[in-house]
């Protein structure tokens, strides 16, 4: 089978993938024993009132239009609108306005195991049975051990102290922030103008603005639920990244490599990392779930109002409607990385089998 | 030794041999005898926990009657209930012909040569009978007689449970006050220490920390003697000299790792099962009913009484002046190991108690999905093709939601229907839990059991005509059983910090029950000040636990599999649980 006729088996096959996680979603939102419609309008209700959102949300059709209703609705991306949270906003508008925070926090989150746990892991995997392998490997199992809602909640205490955790005040750190709230990301902007000046005179200009300070605190806000969002998979890779050192290492063309006297450096850079990195790249990919589970702690913790702080608001407050077209989001995502990953395996290792 | 032979079984070979196993049996029996009586009251405890479960599944069933005859109207609604009973007693049938019918009910009652699948004809005759069974228990006083019987059995055990028990609160009482001088006539002091009411007048924490003790010295020579029947079986019983089994154990024996996982597991295991005389005082007295028990304490030379929940708000944990610390007593002479909660709860017995709902959930959870999914694996490997494109679509699709949103999203719709009040949450969670594990299970079982069906001895059971159910149960399922335990192992882990995140968020297990996660959910505000063991020590207790279970799972799995060699992404996945 060839790459493409692979991944096009990949994509027909995600299709009953998504359409069965919707089917339970619409089973939870709509068969469950929660009336969507009374939840939104809570004890106090009305009839007209009653019958008016029934009609909007289109109960009061037979279950299996409603059924194929919310399916066309979905793939149509027609998610509907809040009831609740922000009353008569679409859930596209929503959605659009609290994405960016999830995604910074997911940006940063995925750096830290990338940074931090594959060049740990593949410390402990170059120096095995050593000292310092036991002591990152042991921390690699406990750090993915640790719950995230403690670990923040611990974080979060350390950081408001002064001076006590860090030997410095985190939140007068570079420039004054609070500890917790959502990070400002309008840093950014299309239109206008940054220059760019060294020494009074301007040496070239960006075509769009970038304000640097807003930048410096946007980072600062997100980085601490970020460490704590990454940590598990921090842990995750370093342990995989130690195996796969210690697979290549012990392998047949290092041997040789070692045979035609090549220096040790060389070995390490050419041979083994480029060998060991092939199964940590995608894994990267796989562990999103984490971060979207994560995230609704995180952002609880830390008031961050991104995509899993919506939905948590959404579930409890009864916003119904407004879940289930978040949790279709959540599947899309899921359902495209796992693609993409077994997409980047075929590139990256043509061996990986295709039938599998 | 040598009178072994492959034909006799087990039993014949100890009445050849009596001497070893006598031994081991009196040990036992040593063993058991002072903790006879709470055996019997644990017993008690689990027949009251049958209740709650048979009335709420009556409850959920009459629940489910009204819901499709009210949606569907009389016909449909019949119907859908019609099929509902249908499926209900398969799964029944299908669980009890695999696990109490050893036999084949169609060979002995010769009917082999009726025109329909034996398999079919047999299933048929068990289902029947649970139904007529099922039916007479609910709809005839046969049901109330059966209610009778155990009310006797149940009177009878209560004989047993009020015997002298080695490790309990009324052995070694730890809750005692120092009279002053002027009142020692009316209140005796014990034999070593100027204590009234306490084990031999010692201090309350030496009392306590003597009994603690004593039941972890207790749960582990059980343990040991555990081991030592097995080492007794394997030299005088066992057929064989030697199984691929001894090697696991070889191996497990030098893994440092693993020993460590195994010995955390058993401790938490111990903490759940020893949950009562562990804590310092009673759940009843200090967190359901506190304000019906009442508590003796010395204040400027006299005695005074005061109820426990008096004496609770007297030592809440709030931070600043309003602090009672690890190791320390409260104003009211009650000594708190780590601590009390912020509303001045006996924080060790909340953890101790709290142990117990995360066990049983952690636990039942695993059982149901793992049964689950190794089923699934074992027909997956042997039939292939479209059944296994089938359960991957089905896997893909739940693992596509991400595990904790689908808690949040289910602990929030079901919070009202009756089966959300079975053992406070915990039962829901469960299902929940089962619906959603099988799938990760599943995957990480398909390639074992996939390899196992590719072996030559499969094909020779194919081609000699073995039912597929014997050569799934006789010829595949032991090799996959190692895998099982260890992602259970794993996913277990996951499990627990999964239902901690839940309570943390407000969800899951109802409040007065204890849940560790809700510990770290109210002591947040004071992690920084003086109060900090309440939100960081549940924590650490659950990080403990967790890595204890993945160390356990990472022995056993380098066990069963040397060449393995380190961790995949399946057990990444599943050990992280993404709580």
């Amino acid at each position: 089978m060839s790459r493409w006729s692979y991944f096009a088996r990949r994509l027909i096959l995600a299709i009953p993938v998504v359409l069965f996680g919707t089917t339970l979603t619409f089973m939870i939102i709509y068969l469950g024993p929660i009336d969507p419609v009374s939840a939104i309008l809570g004890p106090q209700s009305n009839t007209q009132a009653y019958e008016q959102i029934e009609a909007q949300l289109g109960l009061n059709k037979p279950l299996f239009g409603q059924y194929i209703d919310f399916l066309v609705d979905l793939a149509m991306f027609n998610l509907g609108e809040s009831w609740v949270i922000q009353p008569d906003t679409r859930a596209m508008e929503l959605i659009g306005s609290f994405a960016p925070r999830t995604l910074w926090l997911g940006f940063w989150s995925v750096l830290l195991p990338l940074f931090v746990g594959i060049p740990l892991g593949f410390y402990a995997g170059l120096n095995p049975n050593t000292w310092s392998d036991y002591l990152a490997s042991l921390g690699g199992i406990v750090w993915r051990s640790m719950p995230n809602f403690w670990l923040g909640v611990i974080l979060l205490a350390g950081l408001s102290q002064d001076n006590v955790l860090l030997g410095f005040n985190w939140k007068t750190f570079i420039v004054d922030t609070g500890i917790i709230g959502a990070p400002p990301l309008d840093f950014y902007n299309v239109e206008g103008v940054t220059r760019i000046n060294i020494g009074g005179s301007t040496l070239f200009r960006l075509p769009f603005k970038f304000k640097f300070e807003t930048f410096i605190e946007a980072i600062k806000r997100i980085l601490p639920p970020a460490v704590v969002l990454g940590s598990a998979s921090m842990g995750n890779e370093m342990r995989l990244g130690r195996t796969a050192v210690l697979e290549t290492v012990n392998s047949n063309y290092v041997e040789t490599a070692r045979a035609k006297g090549l220096s040790n450096g060389k070995i390490v850079w050419k041979h083994v990392f480029r060998n060991a990195l092939i199964p940590l790249v995608p894994i990267i990919l796989n562990e999103a779930f984490l971060l979207i589970g994560g995230s609704v702690i995180l952002e609880t913790i830390f008031g961050i109002n991104g995509l899993g702080w919506l939905f948590f608001q959404a579930v409890t407050q009864a916003d119904l409607p407004l879940a289930g077209s978040l949790m279709y989001i959540f599947i899309l995502i899921i359902v495209f990385l796992n693609i993409l990953q077994d997409f980047l395996y075929t590139i990256i290792d043509p061996r990986v089998g295709y039938d599998k | 030794m040598s009178e072994k032979s492959e034909t006799s079984t087990l039993r014949e070979r100890i009445l050849a041999h009596p001497e070893p196993a006598m031994i081991w049996l009196a040990g036992a029996t040593l063993l058991f005898l002072p903790q006879a009586s709470a055996f019997f009251e644990t017993l008690m405890l689990w027949g009251d926990m049958v209740n709650p479960f048979t009335t709420g599944s009556l409850e959920i069933m009459s629940w489910y009657v009204d819901t499709m005859v009210g949606t569907l109207g009389p016909v449909g609604g019949y119907f859908m209930v019609a099929v509902g009973g249908l499926v209900l007693v398969s799964i029944v049938t299908v669980l009890v012909k695999a696990f109490f019918i050893p036999f084949s009910i169609v060979e002995s009652l010769g009917l082999e040569d009726l025109p329909i699948s034996a398999d079919l004809l047999e299933r048929t005759i068990v289902g029947s009978v649970i139904t007529v069974i099922g039916v007479l228990l609910v709809f005839s006083p046969l049901g109330a007689a059966l209610e009778g019987l155990f009310a006797v059995l149940a009177d009878i055990a209560t004989v047993f449970t009020d015997r002298w028990t080695l490790l309990s609160r009324d052995v070694m009482p730890n809750q005692g006050f120092q009279p002053p001088a002027s009142a020692t006539d009316q209140y005796p002091t014990g034999a070593l220490g100027p204590y009234h009411g306490t084990f031999l007048g010692l201090e309350p924490a030496v009392v306590w920390a003597v009994r603690v003790l004593l039941v972890y010295l207790y749960a582990f020579l059980w343990i040991g003697w555990a081991w030592f029947g097995y080492k007794t079986f394997r030299r005088h019983y066992r057929y064989a000299d030697w199984t691929p089994r001894d090697d696991m154990i070889d191996r497990f024996s030098t893994h440092r790792w693993g020993q460590f996982g195994f010995v955390v597991v058993a401790m938490f295991l111990t903490m759940a099962i020893f949950a009562p005389p562990l804590g310092p005082v009673t759940a009843q007295e200090n967190i359901q009913e506190p304000y019906s028990y009442q508590v003796n304490y010395t204040e400027n030379g006299t005695v005074k009484n005061i109820t426990h929940g008096g004496a609770n708000s007297g030592s809440l944990s709030q931070g600043g002046d309003r602090n009672v610390g690890v190791l320390q007593y409260d104003d009211f002479g009650r000594f708190h190991p780590i601590g009390t909660t912020t509303n001045g709860k006996d924080l060790w017995t909340f953890m101790t108690m709290g142990s117990r709902v995360s066990l049983f959930i952690g636990l039942l959870a695993i059982v149901g999905s793992g049964f689950i999914a190794a089923s699934l694996a074992l027909v997956t490997a042997y039939y292939k093709g479209l059944t296994d494109l089938a359960v991957v679509v089905l896997s893909d699709g739940i693992q596509a939601m991400p595990a904790l949103l689908v808690l949040i999203l289910l602990s929030t719709v079901l919070a009202g229907h009756p089966i959300s009040k079975v053992y406070n949450g915990a039962l829901v969670l469960v299902l929940i839990f089962i619906a959603i594990q099988w799938a990760g299970l599943w995957r990480a079982l398909r390639g074992p059991a996939l390899q196992v069906s590719e072996q030559e001895w499969i094909d020779a059971a194919k081609s000699y005509g073995q039912r597929p159910t014997t050569t799934m149960k006789k010829h595949m399922a032991p090799y996959i059983l190692g895998y099982l335990l260890v992602y259970g192992s794993l996913n277990l882990g996951g499990i627990i910090i999964s239902v901690a995140a839940l309570s943390f968020l407000g969800l899951g297990i109802e409040p007065p029950v204890p849940e560790w996660g809700r510990m770290v959910n109210s002591g947040q505000p004071y992690v920084a000040s003086f109060s900090w063991h309440i939100a960081t020590i549940p924590g650490i207790m659950v990080v403990l636990v967790v890595t204890g279970f993945n160390a356990f799972g990472d022995g056993i799995r380098d066990a069963i599999d040397p060449q393995s060699d380190g961790a995949s992404s399946d057990e990444a996945a599943a050990a992280g649980g993404g709580g």
